[in-house]
């Protein structure tokens, strides 16, 4: 409640070419208010320039962290609560101990850059290590049924006394039908070994570079710790404002006494939540807040009052 | 079995999901690694693994370690006579000093 949306009115120009100014817009008369898509609208606020050439134009100060969680009211205004204190007391600067460190955390992760890994180099490898050791299995089988139908005639050979000139062709091409095979195994052995050692040092390598992730995962597992201890602690700086200003609003809203606030609809807190958030937060951008919001406060002044942030009733 | 060991948070959220929803297929889960069933299921999840996160998910096949076949007698009776010792607070390079039981540096040079 620093009385800060007073200070930065906004302009809203219209599909249709009329600009109206804030700190509060009230587009529940007439057809343009009703034709604007809220979506559109929101997103306008968002970006703070036209999205495209029938759509909104909002100039204001740019919209804080915490804007996001409170663009829109409405009864069924769901929010993060957690998340959103967090971000009030981002927009009020708050500072906590765990700042530096999370600086620091950032930093070493954006220093920290692991080695490359050449993963579709390794499952090259993979692969013709796999296919070199079939290979070899295969001519390996080969050779042997190859020697023993090399033995077989050779025995026959032998034993037949008076040797065909058929005979000993025959025994002479399964020789050579042997040799090609042994060749070719022994070329594929070698392939083997060649392909073996390429992967063992592709992975070994791979395995030195892990070493680099592995820090990696360390540092970003600590940014996410400073991370969640930030948030902690901009949400404990908040909270007793916060808790304050929602009991307050609960009395303001449906003008009940403290006692009988537990006495709500169960689907009514997230709505008072985001109610509360609006109210401490320092909102420069506008909020846009529905038509019964808005009676529920006893019209557009009370609201803007109480919410103290800038408004756009549709 | 099947060793998965996950580099990043993205892998290692991957890996957490896959276990939780085959547990059939997991035998042990630690922090960002877990072992696999050596199944035609346990390979699947691995490879799905090794397609989304590349690099970042390094897969090993594990064995049962035998102490009889896989390492020398010498190491398994330096073992068994180092526990045994009378002052836990010797170090091995001290006990093995002067004595039939391996050096520990040609230990570590020596491949199983």
């Amino acid at each position: 409640m620093t009385g800060s949306s007073a200070e930065s009115p906004f302009a809203l120009r219209l599909p249709d070419g009329t600009v109206q100014r804030g700190p509060v817009v009230d587009l529940r008369e007439g057809a343009v208010g009703t034709a604007l898509s809220l979506h559109r609208l929101r997103r306008a606020i968002r970006d703070g320039r036209p999205t495209g050439p029938e759509a909104p134009a909002v100039s204001s100060p740019p919209p804080g962290a915490t804007h996001a969680h409170v663009a829109r009211l409405a009864f069924d205004t769901r929010i993060r609560t957690r998340a959103a204190l967090a971000a009030v007391a981002f927009d009020r600067g708050v500072e906590t101990p765990h700042d530096d460190d999370l600086l620091e955390a950032a930093r070493s992760l954006r220093s920290h850059s692991p080695a490359p890994i050449d993963d579709g180099e390794l499952r090259d490898a993979r692969r013709k290590a796999a296919e070199a050791g079939a290979e070899t299995d295969r001519l390996r089988e080969r050779v042997a049924t190859v020697r023993g139908r090399v033995t077989a005639l050779r025995e026959a050979a032998a034993d037949d006394a008076r040797r065909s000139p058929e005979t000993d062709e025959g025994v002479a091409d399964a020789e050579t039908a042997l040799s090609d095979a042994t060749r070719r195994l022994s070329e594929a052995a070698t392939e083997r070994v060649a392909a073996t050692q390429r992967l063992k040092l592709l992975e070994a390598q791979a395995r030195n570079a892990r070493d680099g992730r592995n820090t990696r995962i360390s540092l970003e597992d600590r940014l996410e710790n400073c991370r969640r201890k930030v948030r902690a602690a901009r949400v404990d700086a908040v909270s007793d404002e916060f808790h304050a200003a929602r009991r307050e609003t609960v009395r303001r809203v449906h003008g009940l006494d403290e006692a009988a606030s537990d006495a709500l609809p169960t689907d009514v807190p997230e709505f008072v939540d985001a109610l509360a958030v609006a109210r401490i937060a320092p909102i420069r951008a506008p909020v846009v807040v529905a038509g019964d919001v808005v009676g529920a406060f006893g019209g557009a002044d009370a609201a803007f009052e109480w919410l103290d942030a800038p408004l756009v009733i549709c | 079995m099947l060793l998965v060991v996950t580099y990043s948070r993205r892998a290692r959220e991957t890996l957490r999901n896959a276990c939780r929803a085959h547990e059939e297929t997991v035998v042990r889960r630690f922090g960002r690694a877990a072992l696999l069933r050596e199944t035609e299921y346990g390979a699947f999840l691995a490879c799905r693994l090794r397609e989304r996160h590349a690099a970042d998910v390094q897969i090993e096949r594990t064995e049962p370690f035998n102490e009889f076949a896989d390492a020398p007698e010498s190491v398994r009776e330096a073992a068994a006579a180092y526990e045994d010792r009378e002052s836990p607070s010797t170090p091995y390079d001290r006990f093995a000093a002067g004595t039939e039981y391996p050096d520990p540096a040609a230990m570590r040079e020596r491949e199983l």
